[in-house]
């Protein structure tokens, strides 16, 4: 399911994407990341949240709620925000599409 | 007067074929180009361009945040965007950017600069004087209250200046990498200069406090002051030590609203600032998450939860909270409050 992230991913400044279920399950990834528990736990405390832009010393982490899961973009200080809202708006309606009746963990392949 | 059009695209191929094909039109304005966004704020910063022709899609910054740049920091500087990649969606964003035009690839050169000399038209809507004296103009914009955006030239350097009149106040001046008083210093020391006049002040920001008058003529001494040592007067403001310990000592939310006075300016979205420690336990998440990803130390949040707010969040002791509104300058007050 690479490509349906490769132009956020291929935005300058952009580390990389995680999918989570809304629970936390981590779907897919890109690069390969190790989170521990924190993201399940920060992910199940976003409750009815849509959007989180969170920005760190030396990096950002740009959540957006989908309508399978929550879609985690990791980023550094120069990435275009504007243009990263941009290509999630584009990503939201494959992930709908894609997700629909087949259940998400049969199209995202682990990486674990 | 002929106006610099600066054309920021990563493809070189199209930078040549917009020079060439907009040459024909050197009396009405000059073209300068730059590859990337960065190498555009360079030249936004080192000369006077009345107009900026970019793509969206380049390497080191791109269009949007270009775009966000210049709206930030030269309001008054029209944007066209030129796209090959063109949909609805990016044209919404380029318009609520700021962007006063939307061209998709191909299009013809001739439809550009229709539209160049068009929007270039507006810089001088007022009129153009010749060989006046800054001072005494500049008093009559005080008298009868203008709101307008000036731009001058200095007849004997070719130097280059703006300055931002809102109901006859001044609110601001720019010349070359000098903005605010430090500005206005510099330009109304000039005697004999060329003025265009446009009926409209885009800049909305205060920078000027002082009273026209009242720089006017510390201008004029700081230059006969300066004349006599054979320097220009180019006097830089930098807020008093005092003022810089009065907020230091500030609670926390009045800290953050005198910041974001002097940093972002008044309105931007911002409907409140309080503290709230009902975010706390979010935060904890999010330090969490940010040593998880070795991220650093958290700075700043913003939080959509589809309702009328949005919010943004500051660590400390509390958690101060920004209400604002969904249209606000995200971007610029997230970047000024990570700061």
């Amino acid at each position: 399911m690479k490509e349906i992230f490769n132009d956020i991913l291929a935005i300058e400044d952009v580390h990389g994407v995680v999918f989570t279920s809304f629970e936390g399950e981590i779907l897919f990834t890109e690069p390969s990341v190790e989170t521990e528990r924190s993201l399940p736990l920060f992910i199940r405390a976003l409750g009815t949240i849509r959007e989180v832009d969170l920005i760190f010393e030396k990096s950002r982490i740009y959540v957006r709620r989908t309508d399978t899961g929550y879609l985690v973009v990791l980023l550094g200080q120069f990435a275009s925000g504007a243009m990263l809202r941009l290509h999630v708006d584009m990503v939201l309606p494959s992930l709908k599409e894609k997700g629909k009746g087949k259940g998400l963990r049969s199209l995202f392949k682990r990486n674990k | 007067m002929v106006k610099k059009v600066l054309i920021v695209d990563d493809d070189q191929e199209m930078l040549l074929s917009l020079e060439d094909g907009l040459s024909k039109y050197d009396e009405t304005f000059s073209i300068a180009t730059a590859e990337d966004g960065l190498g555009a704020v360079d030249q936004l910063k080192n000369s006077t361009i009345s107009l900026v022709v970019t793509d969206l899609k380049m390497p080191k910054m791109d269009g949007f945040s270009l775009l966000s740049h210049i709206m930030e920091h030269y309001p008054e500087i029209p944007v066209i965007i030129i796209t090959g990649y063109s949909t609805s969606e990016m044209e919404r964003l380029a318009r609520e950017g700021g962007a006063i035009g939307y061209i998709a690839k191909p299009f013809m050169i001739d439809d550009l600069a229709k539209r160049i000399i068009t929007t270039l038209r507006r810089e001088a809507d007022g009129g153009t004087l010749h060989s006046v004296s800054s001072g005494i103009f500049l008093q009559l914009m005080e008298m009868e209250e203008k709101t307008c955006t000036l731009r001058l030239i200095e007849k004997s350097s070719g130097k280059q200046g703006i300055l931002f009149f809102l109901d006859g106040q001044l609110l601001d001046a720019r010349c070359d990498n000098l903005r605010g008083e430090a500005a206005a210093y510099e330009i109304f020391s000039w005697d004999d200069v060329s003025l265009s006049i446009q009926n409209s002040c885009p800049q909305r920001e205060k920078r000027i406090h002082r009273d026209l008058q009242a720089i006017l003529l510390d201008a004029m001494r700081l230059k006969d002051e300066l004349r006599r040592m054979g320097k220009r007067a180019t006097a830089g403001k930098k807020p008093s030590a005092q003022a810089k310990e009065n907020i230091e000592r500030a609670r926390p939310v009045e800290k953050v609203k005198q910041f974001l006075k002097r940093e972002v300016g008044e309105g931007y979205g911002i409907e409140d600032v309080y503290e709230d420690n009902s975010w706390e336990s979010f935060v904890r998440g999010i330090r969490k998450l940010g040593v998880a990803f070795k991220a650093g130390e958290f700075k700043v949040a913003y939080v959509d939860r589809g309702d009328s707010k949005d919010f943004i969040l500051l660590p400390g002791e509390s958690v101060t909270v920004l209400a604002v509104n969904p249209k606000c300058a995200r971007d610029r007050i997230m970047e000024a409050l990570s700061e």
